[in-house]
């Protein structure tokens, strides 16, 4: 279950039209290391998650990749909510305009459609949390060019923080890797799927010990 | 601590250190002085950002030379509602980035004792919140409904949309 809070976690307030920057900034909603994206990963591997504290986890980071999405959203819609179809024209963001006018649509920033192809859920603890690993120094890099790129601190300082929360949430990933490998054998982490192969997980070491 | 193995990533787990102070954190982007790594790109655009907001703080946060904490839309004259806001958000952000902490520290005691305290004031915040201007949550609503019967409405879409920028 999910509640609203009428809020952003960090304020967004942008006073100066500019569609290029939504244009490039749009892919953090639906590029394919966007907040939906993340958001939709790690709420769809928590259920077979074996450790209930990674499972955990992964429901408060997958709730916040919601909160920036919400932010990620609300900047694409204050930079647009002036457009005038000139300014559409001559800022190259006249092709998102004949689709959606200034609705939001999940889109990267080339224009491709999300899809549930930008993530993984593999249904393999270690494999998972590795993916999760890796999608955050990926959305790290996104938001590192989008840095390079945009001068206006009114977009720069939402852009900063959102990037220092993907180094947040790697570590937290991290710790989850070890929290899964404590549950392992360090001898062979890859002698089952601790997801799928319960029954080694559950006690039964004398079966474990003669494995190896 | 697990060690590290061949064929395998291993992360350190981090220990518990020193933290922003609730009016700086939001701003920086985490309550852990550990786990703030800027990127030099973005360094720059901080100098700018700060000069082109100036000091009109509300609470005048101390600056952190390299990240600022600084705000878009600082140079008006801040308002009351705003300024509850900015509390609410601050001592949310604190809970935001302590959850997570605690998901993998779950025993850590000062984790859990900030948490606790952060929690109250937030709570009492957003209750205040709701009485002053208008609830943020369904259950603020319902909150400021018991308390006062008398001013019972469906206040869910006072205020400003979070969006349109009023939450700054």
């Amino acid at each position: 279950m999910w509640m609203y809070e009428k809020r952003l976690q960090f304020p967004v307030k942008i006073t100066k039209t500019c569609p290029k920057t939504a244009q490039l900034i749009i892919s953090q909603y639906g590029g394919p290391d966007g907040e939906l994206s993340a958001s939709m990963r790690y709420l769809a591997q928590r259920y077979t998650m074996p450790d209930k504290a990674v499972g955990g986890l992964l429901t408060d980071i997958g709730t916040e990749e919601l909160a920036h999405m919400e932010m990620i959203c609300a900047m694409v819609y204050q930079l647009t909510r002036h457009l005038s179809v000139e300014e559409a024209k001559a800022a190259g963001f006249d092709a998102y305009y004949i689709d959606h006018t200034c609705g939001l649509w999940p889109q990267a920033a080339g224009g491709v459609p999300f899809t549930a192809k930008e993530f993984q859920s593999k249904g393999d603890a270690i494999t998972d949390l590795m993916e999760n690993l890796a999608a955050e120094q990926k959305a790290r890099t996104v938001y590192d060019n989008l840095l390079r790129m945009i001068t206006d601190p009114e977009v720069r300082e939402p852009l900063k923080f959102l990037r220092t929360r993907e180094i947040v949430h790697f570590q937290r990933f991290g710790e989850a890797l070890e929290k899964t490998k404590e549950k392992l054998d360090s001898r062979n982490f890859y002698y089952f799927n601790p997801e799928f192969d319960k029954n080694f997980l559950n006690g039964n070491t004398a079966f474990r010990k003669e494995s190896f | 601590m697990t060690q590290e193995h061949l064929a395998m990533a291993w992360v350190p787990v981090q220990q518990w250190g020193l933290l922003y102070r609730e009016e700086e954190a939001l701003g920086i982007g985490t309550i852990f002085q550990d786990l703030n790594k800027p990127f030099f790109a973005a360094e720059d655009g901080l100098q700018g950002a700060a000069s082109a907001f100036g000091d009109q703080e509300i609470s005048a946060p101390v600056k952190n030379q390299q990240t600022g904490g600084q705000f878009p839309g600082e140079n008006s004259a801040p308002r009351e509602r705003e300024a509850l806001l900015r509390k609410i958000q601050q001592v949310s952000f604190v809970l935001d980035d302590l959850r997570l902490y605690l998901d993998t520290h779950p025993e850590d005691k000062e984790g859990l004792s900030l948490f606790k305290a952060a929690g109250e004031r937030r709570k009492a915040l957003m209750k205040e919140y709701a009485r002053q201007f208008y609830p943020l949550t369904a259950d603020c609503m319902v909150e400021t409904c018991w308390d006062d019967p008398g001013a019972a409405c469906f206040c869910w879409q006072k205020g400003p949309a979070p969006w349109e920028g009023g939450c700054v």
